[in-house]
């Protein structure tokens, strides 16, 4: 028989929060049936229209003190369906344990886990001084925008006198664990090259596409620079160099 | 911070070493909604505790299994206790 923190866990992978069209309002009604079964406090905050964070509160006995906050998203990103052994919303385990899904990895795993590690220290009748709250946000996939970006002004953000949080890491395939101190932060940039223009038969001076060379160019050196350096110290994680990649050329 | 001075790394890294977790200190090479809690100057760690596991993020066939998923849940019970459990800081006295 299957330990229920898993079938909790295939239940949640199981609710369709992909993007482009999330379904939000099923995930926050799970996760706040969950979190009223626990006895937690539930609170939702609707940062915009269609965008409720859900928050979860285990109340520490010195309430004065600062909280630790335990961040996880609920979406997740699209599926290319034809590429999968199993279909990506039904959680299939297969006979090595191995629970398929989008967002096993990325980051469901992460939102059932504090839920049942709470449910596990409550069972034990653990009391702790510091209050944990528990956030569930939406959008984290398409930049936090309309998520937690939002989410941090707000008054209801103040009031959980945040003291430490956790988010988000990754998988590891060593038999270590990765953990995240800083992140890399995203730089989209947009070049715009002009130029003369003239008959096509000549030899047009001062053309865009020979200054959209260069710039291609010192950007392609820089990247295979970046990768070398990688590449060379094993010391070194994507983490610590700069990546580059040219995404849309138009004109 | 990850300096042992820190109160918070203190607890995270001492649960890791009570438990013989083999961590490995990065920089998260994505971006993540961790940036905005730090923007308003909360520390903040990211973690997933997925080790042996291949980095299926955003791929077809991400899967994650149940022995390192229940792992996961017992390591977290470890950390909310340790962290929930730091003293009050100087600042809260």
């Amino acid at each position: 028989s299957e330990d229920p923190s898993v079938t909790l866990f295939r239940e949640y992978l199981k609710i369709d929060t992909v993007h482009p069209k999330p379904d939000y309002d099923a995930a926050v009604r799970f996760l706040e049936r969950v979190g009223t079964d626990l006895g937690l406090a539930s609170q939702k905050v609707e940062v915009c229209q269609g965008r409720v964070v859900l928050v979860l509160t285990w109340q520490g006995t010195n309430p004065r003190l600062r909280s630790i906050l335990l961040n996880s998203h609920t979406d997740v990103v699209p599926v290319f369906e034809e590429h999968w052994t199993y279909p990506p919303f039904e959680a299939v385990k297969d006979s090595q344990g191995n629970i398929y899904a989008r967002g096993a990895q990325d980051m469901k795993c992460v939102s059932i886990q504090y839920l049942e590690a709470i449910r596990r220290l409550k069972a034990e009748g653990k009391s702790f001084s510091r209050t944990i709250h528990l956030t569930f946000v939406p959008d984290e996939e398409v930049g936090g925008h309309k998520g937690m970006e939002m989410f941090v002004q707000r008054p209801e953000f103040r009031a959980l006198n945040v003291g430490f949080a956790l988010d988000e890491g990754l998988a590891s395939p060593s038999d270590t664990f990765s953990v995240f101190y800083g992140e890399k932060s995203p730089w989209w940039i947009k070049v715009k090259c002009v130029g003369s223009p003239g008959h096509g038969s000549r030899f047009i001076s001062n053309t865009a596409a020979e200054k959209l060379h260069k710039v291609i160019n010192s950007f392609l050196t820089f990247r295979e620079s970046e990768k070398q350096r990688l590449k060379s110290d094993s010391s070194l994680t994507l983490g610590d160099v700069t990546s580059l990649n040219l995404t849309m050329l138009e004109g | 911070s990850t300096e042992e001075s820190d109160p918070w790394w203190k607890a995270f890294s001492g649960v890791c070493r009570d438990m013989k977790l083999q961590i490995k200190l990065e920089i998260f090479p994505a971006a993540t909604d961790s940036r905005y809690i730090r923007a308003v100057r909360h520390p903040a760690i990211g973690f997933s505790p997925m080790n042996r596991t291949p980095v299926l993020l955003h791929d077809h066939n991400e899967f994650l299994n149940e022995q390192v998923f229940l792992r996961g849940i017992d390591i977290y019970a470890h950390l909310l206790s340790a962290l929930a459990s730091v003293p009050p800081l100087p600042a809260e006295a």
